[in-house]
């Protein structure tokens, strides 16, 4: 029975982060893994669901309010003009948005550039659409853009580049510079190729990293689809409330499939959006302040066990810490040592680079820690991590 | 093109709103733009070096790159229609959703786990409790015993169930036999996969199974074959012989079995059966279901699909990449809301039964052919009383001149020929809202 299988859906694996989980789990180890915040949600985002609720919002619903407010969003961060009757697909999560997008455009054979070291959604996404995900390694230690391998990675069939900068399919915390941007733009432009981009931590930036759409950039509009979601910015990533925005005729393709494939979010969490995407400026600063002191608190524990921490992170809710020297144990089995050991569980690095891009022994020498997690959970991980130093 | 975004923020969203036909915009942009592309490396004069700082671009705005795989799509006529709608205040027994809203003690439980913090992902093939009560509800109705774990997966509804289905176990160019009139994702997601689809026509007045034309149909080269049972939009429900002879022909030919039961709780003449349940049948089927249908939470997004493991395995990979995940706090209410007693199904039919009552009698008083809907919330009839030339043609002045909206079924059939005759009433709404339609159209519709 297992011919029964589509051919796409054999070629792909189960999760390696999704094991270290359970490992985890039955460990009762305090978790540093997954992307996701164990503190709540904030109250007046989650009232306004029960509202809805409550207010009987709960049949198919597309909430044309929520492309409005997004439309303005767009033209304050980055001086766009979307359409917010054409230009914007509500969908179940960005990962829908995602989805939908590579669907969109996505023909057999088409190549699709990914950076490299990348979490596998996006590949697995391009491989069930009938595509070809190419890597392109960035180079570590600052995870810099190699413009001779980027630029080698196009040919005659490469249709789309992803940047995930601001995704947590980015373990890194790399966030391009607008010289880089520069250049994947005019590669787009100069290769005639789209770019779609997962903006999802677009307000978890940290220093004086302002959060720069490709899209804003000149002759990208065109050819840009950015995705994001409410996930990461109002801590509710099992609401399932995403987006794509994109020129017109993009869009409508977008949507068409989105139709599909879900038909439509959760009506009352689109309900809810309104009132998020309505909070006021200082919800965004205090989310920001909240997670740079999280940030360098973890990147502190971190160094002082003995990390290498060659890359702070300037954006996203993760840090890429490469292993003690002194360390001799792989990724994979030095998480399971802090699980055991220290009871606290982070995801080994190798499961996020490709083939063979980067070099073999530095794929496992990489750590990923979340810091997405209360104060006093990170405060519980930080005891833990110092009374196993010298394990 | 309008698309169903209107200035009314609450206008519906249903998926019959939202037909999508091939126009020619979109074929003229479904080709790979490799002229454009030649032209641009070309005039650069600089293939191979470093683009920064030399970008030579191109001379116009790109032509949009839409995938082929959108060239099946249909156009919505709906679209159009809902905006007719609107504008002559028209009562909309087009909409396949209720009016009125889901049961308190499901909303409460989906208002608890919100409150209680469960906004985060869930697991990717569902909260278990609802993976356990989905098995235990699953027994209840088919007698099956399965394993939450291995062989529940829950999806962004059934729409999902549809899509993850097809995507995960459909191969370019694998044959699909489908049973006409169908609901329109299933075509749709279907020329995603790149499928060969074949159809077989279920006519009135009892829209059966043409069983001989079927066993032609289906041969050694078919792959699967989709079920909707009980049948939207006819109101039709898979008897057991025509079951006997669907399980046979794919036991024989070692086929598949998609099928689509969102509406088994609204089974009113006849008893619905899961062909599932069928000896041999179990390990070549996906039964798929929702909880917006049987518990007026349209909206919610919560559905589901049991397969055995080798065919579950493909369909949760599909499903990790199109959703990752469903929606945390309505899969808690949804554990709640399939533990519901026996009588709250009893009541939902009774429900029903009066709400279907009210509008059969008043389609016939009014001049329709009514056909017999043994379950859905969904009646076909036939307009030809009327004297339109079409069914699209009838349901605009059913619009503007009547003030109600039904559907126009022609798009539901792979020849839409076939499907002129007829249009699709729900009943899924309020009494008072059914009355109001049926009055208008005794008073205004017009034998010619």
């Amino acid at each position: 029975m297992e011919a029964k299988l589509s051919k796409a859906s054999r070629a792909l694996n189960a999760s390696p982060i999704q094991e270290i989980s359970h490992l985890a789990q039955r460990c009762g180890a305090i978790n540093l893994a997954e992307g996701f915040p164990d503190f709540p949600a904030p109250p007046h985002v989650k009232h306004a669901a029960v509202a809805a609720i409550a207010a009987d919002l709960n049949q198919y619903r597309h909430v044309q309010g929520i492309c409005d407010l997004l439309a303005v969003k767009m033209k304050q961060n980055h001086v766009l003009d979307f359409d917010p009757l054409t230009d914007f697909v509500i969908c179940c999560g960005q990962s829908e948005a995602f989805a939908a997008t590579i669907l969109a455009t996505i023909d057999q054979g088409d190549e699709v550039l990914i950076f490299d070291p990348a979490y596998e959604t996006y590949e697995s996404c391009i491989i069930l659409a009938g595509g070809i995900p190419v890597y392109v390694p960035l180079d570590p230690p600052y995870w810099t853009l190699n413009v001779d391998k980027f630029m080698r990675s196009f040919t005659g069939r490469t249709k789309a580049v992803v940047l995930n900068s601001y995704s947590p399919h980015n373990p890194t915390g790399k966030v391009f510079s607008k010289e880089e941007l520069e250049v994947i733009a005019a590669a787009c432009c100069q290769m005639d190729c789209l770019a779609i981009t997962d903006e999802v931590y677009e307000y978890i930036t940290f220093d004086t990293h302002k959060h720069l759409s490709i899209a804003s950039l000149p002759m990208m509009k065109e050819r840009t689809i950015i995705t994001s979601s409410l996930s990461k910015t109002f801590s509710v990533t099992g609401w399932r409330i995403g987006w794509a925005c994109a020129p017109t005729a993009i869009a409508s393709a977008i949507r068409n499939i989105h139709i599909k494939v879900t038909d439509s979010a959760p009506a009352p969490f689109q309900e809810a959006a309104l009132a998020a995407l309505q909070s006021p400026p200082e919800y965004f600063s205090s989310l920001k302040a909240d997670y740079v002191a999280k940030r360098n608190f973890l990147i502190k524990m971190l160094s002082e066990v003995g990390f290498q921490v060659h890359n702070k992170p300037q954006g996203s809710v993760f840090i890429f810490a490469e292993l003690p020297k002194t360390c001799l144990l792989s990724d994979i089995d030095f998480v399971k040592e802090l699980i055991e050991k220290a009871g606290v569980a982070a995801v080994p690095g190798r499961g996020f680079f490709h083939g063979d891009c980067n070099d073999q022994t530095q794929q496992s020498r990489y750590v990923r820690f979340a810091f997405c997690k209360s104060n006093d959970t990170l405060s519980a991980a930080d005891q833990k991590m110092r009374s196993c130093v010298g394990k | 093109m309008p698309l169903l975004s209107l200035a009314n923020p609450s206008s519906p969203a249903g998926h019959e709103m939202l037909l999508l036909r091939s126009a020619s915009v979109f074929r003229s942009v479904s080709r790979r733009i490799s002229t454009v592309r030649m032209a641009a490396i070309s005039t650069s004069g600089e293939k191979g070096a470093s683009p920064a700082g030399q970008v030579q671009l191109p001379p116009s705005p790109p032509p949009v790159q839409v995938a082929k795989r959108l060239e099946n799509f249909k156009t919505t006529i709906f679209t159009q229609m809902s905006l007719l709608a609107i504008k002559h205040g028209a009562i909309n027994l087009g909409q396949g959703f209720p009016n009125f809203d889901g049961p308190e003690f499901v909303k409460e439980a989906a208002i608890e786990a919100i409150k209680e913090g469960k906004n985060q992902y869930a697991r990717g093939y569902g909260v278990p409790e609802l993976n356990s009560a989905i098995a235990e509800r699953f027994k209840k109705d088919t007698g099956l015993q399965v394993n939450p774990e291995k062989e529940v997966t829950v999806t962004s509804g059934c729409t999902e169930a549809i899509a993850a289905t097809i995507l995960g176990l459909i191969n370019p160019g694998d044959e699909v036999v489908l049973f006409a009139p169908f609901y329109d994702s299933y075509l749709a997601t279907l020329s995603m996969a790149g499928a060969e689809v074949k159809s077989v026509t279920l006519c009135p007045p009892d829209f059966a199974v043409p069983l001989d034309e079927l066993k032609s149909v289906v041969t050694k080269k078919t792959r699967a074959i989709m079920i909707n049972t009980p049948h939207n939009p006819t109101g039709k429900m898979f008897n057991r012989e025509e079951l006997e002879v669907i399980a046979s022909l794919c036991i024989e030919n070692d086929i598949l079995v998609f099928t689509d039961e969102v509406y088994d709780k609204l089974a009113f003449e006849a008893e619905h059966i899961s062909i599932a349940s069928l000896p041999g049948m179990y390990e070549r089927t996906v039964t798929m279901n929702s909880l917006g249908k049987t518990f007026s939470l349209t909206g919610w997004k919560i559905g589901w699909a049991v397969a055995p493991p080798h065919l579950t395995w493909g369909f949760r990979q599909a499903h990790s990449f199109l959703t990752f995940s469903t929606s945390t706090p309505m899969q808690w209410a949804a554990s709640v809301a399939l533990r519901a007693p026996d009588t709250y199904y009893e009541e939902l039919k009774r429900d029903y039964l009066a709400k279907k009552a009210i509008l059969v009698e008043g389609l016939k008083a009014a001049g329709f052919i009514v056909y017999p809907s043994s379950g859905t919330y969904f009646v076909m009839v036939d307009h030809t009383p009327f004297g339109f030339e079409n069914d699209i043609t009838f349901c605009e002045y059913l619009i503007t001149e009547v003030g109600v909206v039904a559907i126009p079924t022609s798009v539901f059939y792979l020849n839409p020929e076939e499907g002129k005759s007829l249009v699709r009433f729900t009943f899924c709404k309020d009494e008072h809202t059914l009355r109001a339609a049926v009055e208008r159209m005794k008073e205004r519709l017009h034998k010619r």
